[in-house]
């Protein structure tokens, strides 16, 4: 034991054969983690307290008279642990049939089915056979208000949620009623968790079926669901998501683990605004303007006469960028107005009176900001304008007799003769709009569910998301036509993935400089803080 | 003796005021030389206490029988911020009826064990936590307080030493589980009773996350003659494992029941015959649980040459636990009374821990099924194994404690549930 | 000190049982001597000292379910109690014990005036108050008599004193009797097991109850609640 006969501020133990160094403070379930072994446990969860009352995590220790709960038992020097003795194993097979003693086994109805912590574990290391004879013990089915729904038969009593509406939350509203095997997670009687802005977690940290969402229930099977990291586009908290999509729609949005962002929690404005990723008007494909309106065509087909309508030169340039469009995007669109002899960029962005913070973990906050990226708008020179719903501010563009760039913003407050005596209007969009109407030019994008790039949060922390959905019809990803038509202005080389994409902004703005993908990885890199990279 | 039962083979040092009300009052008490351990220990300084009561061999008497000077010993010494004393008024082990009586007749005793010991960890308050059920205890613990507070023995400056310490009763609402000592200290907090995981204990992280001690109200009354007469003195009874003298609270079918104040290590045979009475007129003993429904069965065999001591009874394959002896003779209906001692602990159950939650209502169902005569053989081996899956899974012992019974009685009165199981017929009727 | 004790007045008992033991023939002293009532005679309603304003020592039988939380004296109390721990969560039994004295019962209304009153979520309060047996979720009689039927008074013949009390009351377990006055429940074990069967009527406890004694204590508490 502590051989090595120094104070360090690390502990070495063995898990199974293995040893492992991990940091003083850690608990054996977190340095069995580190070696990849996840022992089973429902109560534990990293951004809770422990109350070890599960009794699934059980480990036998060397040398100690009873197994030891890992979840709460601090590594120490030497400690020679094993989680697949037979004691152990033994002893999670006895919990888990005191688990399903009362569970309704309702599997094909449940909406945790294929991701339900019970499932997996017994499934792993259950008894074949349940030997209950007994009647079982019936709860039924509660309506928390808000977004959840509680079927009591098949809680654990993990008490995760009670601890999160506690601890995070700050907003006691769930609690244990009644005790022993008659406990059941409750709310004060019909308060429930509605308008608890936060609640929604409840229903990602429930290890089974007992906490549902209204909004996805009986909507999808979890096995049918391909999961994407994402960033939540909206509010410039930039919370780490993954969206969970099938049949090319998304389904539901679930936090994903971000210590610097999020920790482990999304709030319930951003989660439940994800239905306009799946609208199906969409702009499919690049529209030319002809007398009696718009005419469909292919990217060649728009490209040739766009490119030759911007070497004509139609005078001074004034573009509108969105800050829902990724730092890629806006980057292409600076570079190409500059390419086009500058001008000013503004954009508009919905601002909120109030922040809603998570009280337990007070920096992740639903941000004023109701956008995901203005903050990369800003680095990049955009200015905003308008009023703090999104709309307004663009009386003076609408009337612009020079080149009119609009990229992203949807116009809604504007009618069909927006842009009218502009000598040159074109247009990238998502969806189609009565602004875009006397265009002379319309290009379709992809949303950034659909496609690769970056956001830079509130904080100035660049954060990547990924492709989950399929574009429509010839969408593209903004950065790529407006990249390809400032190259070729300018005779240079125009970058052909998204991470070239990406090295456009620094050059445009220091605070960005430094910064690559590989560094920003999947947890972000802070702007002005580039990690050393080779050159080039 | 007023006392109704009493018996010459009693050695009545803390029960000697019971049956008396004078010593009810702190006039009576201190007549029967009430407040001088208090008054010896503040001149003698407290490492001087935690000697004596360490010399003295003082186990705990709530059941675990840890040792009481040993457990003072480990207060922090240099004091930062406050300590508390918890007194475990919270009597509900089945079978155990002693610190309701000593609360009741010497309620004096109590308090004057809880400044001694109070001063001694350097607490500046006790809560004696009592059980809500005790109205009538309550009352009278509460005016004693009271009286003491009058008297200055409690508050500041208590006989003029400097030393203040606060006492406050406080009064459970009804839960088996706030006889744990975390449990207690949540509930004292305004908590579910919940047991804590420890570490950390008690000592480290008490009630109000502060060092905190908690003992039995037994326990505590022991203290004050202790300190007065010394460590030695009580050695003088008992065994060297388990020195001094226990109330054996004494139930279930025999002639005199009641609370007898015995020199630890005494026969159990003679506890039962002698001081008990034995039996009514043609029956006979056929079990014994000797501390409270936690612990194991004891067979007739397993009685002879019992001493009651810690050490004694573990070596027949129970424990003493408080020292709650529940009789039974030969109209015993094991099943019944094992099926109700689990009810009990199903209807206690916190609930925190999945074994116990699940497993006490289980075993409870299964018993009761036994009970009506449509049980099975292979049930037997199914109690047997989810009790083996209840003992050592959880916080704390409830779920150990339900598992006992069950798996000892099966061992020791498996005819008895045979002839349920097989016939359908009940052996015994009570 | 026995020896110098006069023999007690013996008063007239409405039944065999004086509370306590009495019927081994054995004990002199009369009811109110076991249970000390001449030492802690009246109580202040203000909850006198606070080290005991913590405690309560009556389930009022007359309860009322709108009484204000708190005023008068039991707002005194309800100070004391205050004053004698480190925060307002530790208060929370206490308070509680106060509620259902005066109420009776503990209410929904009950829960959130307390939760109010101690800065409490109304859902941690609910939590609470449902953990503890004492508190009675909803109304009961005027006479709250609680059987224990754990083993030691079981194997003594609880079962009877039970059904018993649940026949010459007319009631079924848990159940309240038509006229209010009486809710016979189950309880565990009450610390009496030396002298089965143990009951439990509102504050008071009845000890060495058997089958026979119930009508004659049950006319006893008719009689009581008539008045």
């Amino acid at each position: 034991m502590g051989d090595n006969g120094h104070d360090s501020d690390t502990v070495t133990l063995t898990i199974d054969g293995l040893e492992v160094t991990v940091p003083k403070g850690t608990t054996i379930l977190q340095a069995a983690e580190a070696l990849g072994n996840r022992i089973p446990h429902y109560c534990y969860h990293p951004g809770l307290s422990a109350p070890a009352q599960c009794r699934l995590c059980l480990v036998e220790v060397e040398g100690a008279p009873k197994l030891a709960p890992s979840c709460v038992t601090d590594a120490q020097d030497g400690q020679v642990v094993h989680t697949e003795s037979e004691s152990a194993k033994g002893m999670r097979q006895g919990v888990l049939e005191f688990y399903l003693a009362n569970h309704p086994l309702d599997c094909p109805i449940c909406d945790q089915s294929g991701e339900c912590k019970l499932q997996d574990y017994v499934f792993e290391e259950g008894r074949k056979h349940g030997r209950s004879r007994e009647p079982k013990r019936v709860f039924g089915r509660d309506d928390f208000g808000g977004d959840v729904l509680f079927y009591g038969d098949r809680c654990v009593m993990c008490t995760r949620c009670v601890r999160f509406m506690d601890e995070m939350a700050q907003d006691p509203r769930l609690t244990v009623v009644e005790r022993g095997n008659r406990s059941i997670i409750d709310t004060f009687f019909e308060e429930g968790v509605e308008g608890s802005p936060y609640s929604g977690n409840i229903v990602d940290i429930c290890p089974v079926g007992a906490l549902v969402s209204k909004d996805f229930l009986h909507k999808a099977r979890a096995w049918d669901l391909d999961h994407t990291p994402s960033i939540c586009p909206n509010c410039s908290q930039g919370c780490n998501i993954d969206l969970h999509t099938r049949d090319n729609l998304v389904q539901r949005l679930k936090p994903r683990p971000n210590l610097d962002v999020n920790e482990y929690w999304m709030c319930d404005y951003g989660r439940h605004r994800y239905e306009w990723m799946n609208r199906g008007d969409r702009i499919e494909v690049p529209l030319v303007r002809r007398d009696d309106g718009h005419e469909a065509t292919d990217w060649p087909g728009v490209l040739e006469p766009l490119l030759e309508s911007l070497r004509e030169g139609k005078g001074p340039v004034r573009a509108v960028a969105s800050p829902f469009v990724s730092n890629e995007a806006l980057a292409a669109l600076a570079s190409l107005v500059e390419a086009l002899g500058g001008g000013e960029i503004v954009f508009r962005s919905a601002r909120a009176d109030t922040e809603i913070p998570l009280p337990g973990f007070p920096k992740l906050t639903r941000r004023h900001d109701l956008v995901p990226n203005r903050r990369g708008a800003e680095i990049l020179g955009m200015t905003r304008v308008g009023s703090d719903d999104g709309s307004s501010g663009l009386d003076e563009l609408a009337d612009h007799r020079g080149t009119l760039l609009v990229l992203g913003d949807e116009l809604a407050d504007l009618g069909p003769d927006f842009g009218a005596r502009a000598s040159l209007y074109l247009y990238l969009g998502s969806h189609p709009t009565p602004a875009a109407t006397a265009a002379d030019f319309v290009l379709p994008i992809t949303t950034h569910a659909e496609e690769e790039g970056t956001f830079t949060n509130y904080e100035g922390r660049v954060q990547r998301f990924w492709p989950a959905l399929q574009g429509p019809g010839a969408a593209r990803p903004a950065w790529l036509p407006l990249s390809l038509l400032a190259a070729r202005m300018e005779g240079t080389r125009s970058p052909s993935r998204v991470d070239e994409a990406f090295l456009r902004a620094g050059e445009l703005a220091p605070e960005f400089r430094g910064l690559a993908y590989e560094s920003i990885g999947t947890r972000g890199a802070l702007v002005n803080e580039p990690a050393v990279l080779p050159e080039g | 003796m007023a006392y109704p039962y009493t018996h010459e083979r009693e050695t009545r040092v803390i029960s000697r005021g019971f049956g008396e009300p004078e010593a009810r009052t702190l006039d009576g008490w201190k007549a029967l030389g009430g407040y001088q351990g208090l008054k010896k220990a503040l001149e003698m300084g407290r490492a001087e206490v935690i000697d004596v009561v360490k010399a003295s061999g003082l186990r705990g008497r709530g059941g675990a029988g840890f040792p009481t000077g040993v457990k003072w010993s480990f207060m922090p010494q240099e004091k930062q911020g406050p300590h508390y004393l918890l007194c475990n008024a919270d009597e509900s082990e089945p079978g155990t009826f002693k610190d309701r009586e000593l609360m009741r007749w010497t309620p004096h005793q109590v308090i004057e064990g809880c400044l001694i010991a109070a001063y001694a960890i350097q607490a500046e308050h006790v809560y004696i936590y009592c059980r809500g059920e005790f109205f009538e205890t309550n009352q009278v613990i509460a005016r004693a307080v009271e009286e003491a507070y009058e008297a200055g023995l409690a508050g500041e400056d208590i006989l003029g030493s400097g030393v203040t310490i606060d006492v406050t009763v406080h009064q459970g609402a009804g839960a088996y589980i706030c006889g744990e000592e975390t449990a207690l200290m949540e509930s004292v907090e305004g908590r579910r009773g919940l047991p804590r995981v420890k570490p950390p204990f008690p000592a480290a992280v008490g009630v109000f996350g502060k060092p905190s001690t908690i003992n039995n109200v037994e326990t505590l009354c022991a203290v004050p003659h202790i300190v007065v007469h010394g460590g030695e003195w009580y050695r003088q009874w008992g065994t060297d494992e388990s020195p001094g003298t226990k109330l054996f609270c004494v139930s279930g079918h025999v002639r005199r029941k009641g609370n007898f104040e015995l020199p630890m290590g005494f026969p159990l045979e003679d506890l039962l015959y002698d001081v008990c009475g034995g039996f009514e007129k043609g029956r006979k003993l056929k079990a014994v649980i000797p501390g409270g429904s936690s612990v194991p069965f004891m067979t007739a065999e397993d009685c002879k040459d019992c001493s009651l001591s810690y050490e004694g009874v573990v070596e027949k394959g129970s424990m003493l636990g408080c020292a709650s002896v529940m009789v039974m003779d030969d109209r015993t209906n094991i099943v019944k009374q094992v099926r109700r001692t689990v009810d009990f602990f199903a209807h206690e159950s916190c609930g925190q821990c999945t074994p116990c939650r699940e497993g006490t209502t289980w075993l409870s169902r299964i018993l009761l099924r036994i009970e009506r005569g449509k049980g099975t053989e292979e049930d037997l081996d199914t109690l047997v194994d989810l009790g083996r899956q209840m003992t050592g899974t959880t916080i704390c012992v409830l779920s150990d404690s339900a598992a006992a019974p069950v798996i000892s009685s099966i061992e020791k009165f498996r005819d008895d549930y045979l002839a349920l199981i097989r016939r359908g017929e009940a052996v015994g009727t009570a | 000190m026995s020896e110098t004790r006069k023999p007690p007045e013996r008063e007239s008992i409405p039944f065999r049982n004086p509370g306590w033991a009495g019927n081994t023939g054995e004990f002199e002293l009369s009811e109110r001597e076991v249970r000390g009532d001449d030492y802690v005679g009246t109580r202040p309603a203000d909850g006198g000292h606070p080290s005991r304003a913590t405690s309560y020592p009556y389930m009022l039988e007359k309860k009322d379910p709108s009484a204000p939380l708190f005023s008068g004296s039991y707002r005194e109390r309800y100070e004391k109690i205050l004053t004698r721990y480190p925060d307002t969560r530790a208060a929370l039994l206490p308070v509680l014990n106060l509620a259902q004295e005066l109420r009776g019962h503990i209410s929904q209304e009950t829960m959130t005036e307390v939760g109010a009153l101690l800065d409490l979520s109304d859902a941690y309060v609910r939590g609470v108050t449902t953990f503890y047996t004492m508190y009675n979720k909803r109304p009961v009689g005027r006479f709250l008599i609680q059987v224990c039927t754990n083993v030691s008074c079981n194997l003594c013949g609880a079962d009877d004193v039970l059904e018993a009390f649940l026949e010459h009351t007319g009631t079924e377990l848990g159940g309240t009797s038509t006229d209010g006055l009486f809710t016979v429940m189950e309880v565990e074990c009450l610390a009496a097991c030396g002298f089965p069967t143990a009951v439990q009527i509102n504050s008071r406890y009845y000890e060495s109850i058997e089958p026979g004694d119930v009508p004659a204590l049950l006319k006893h508490l008719r009689e009581q609640g008539a008045e």
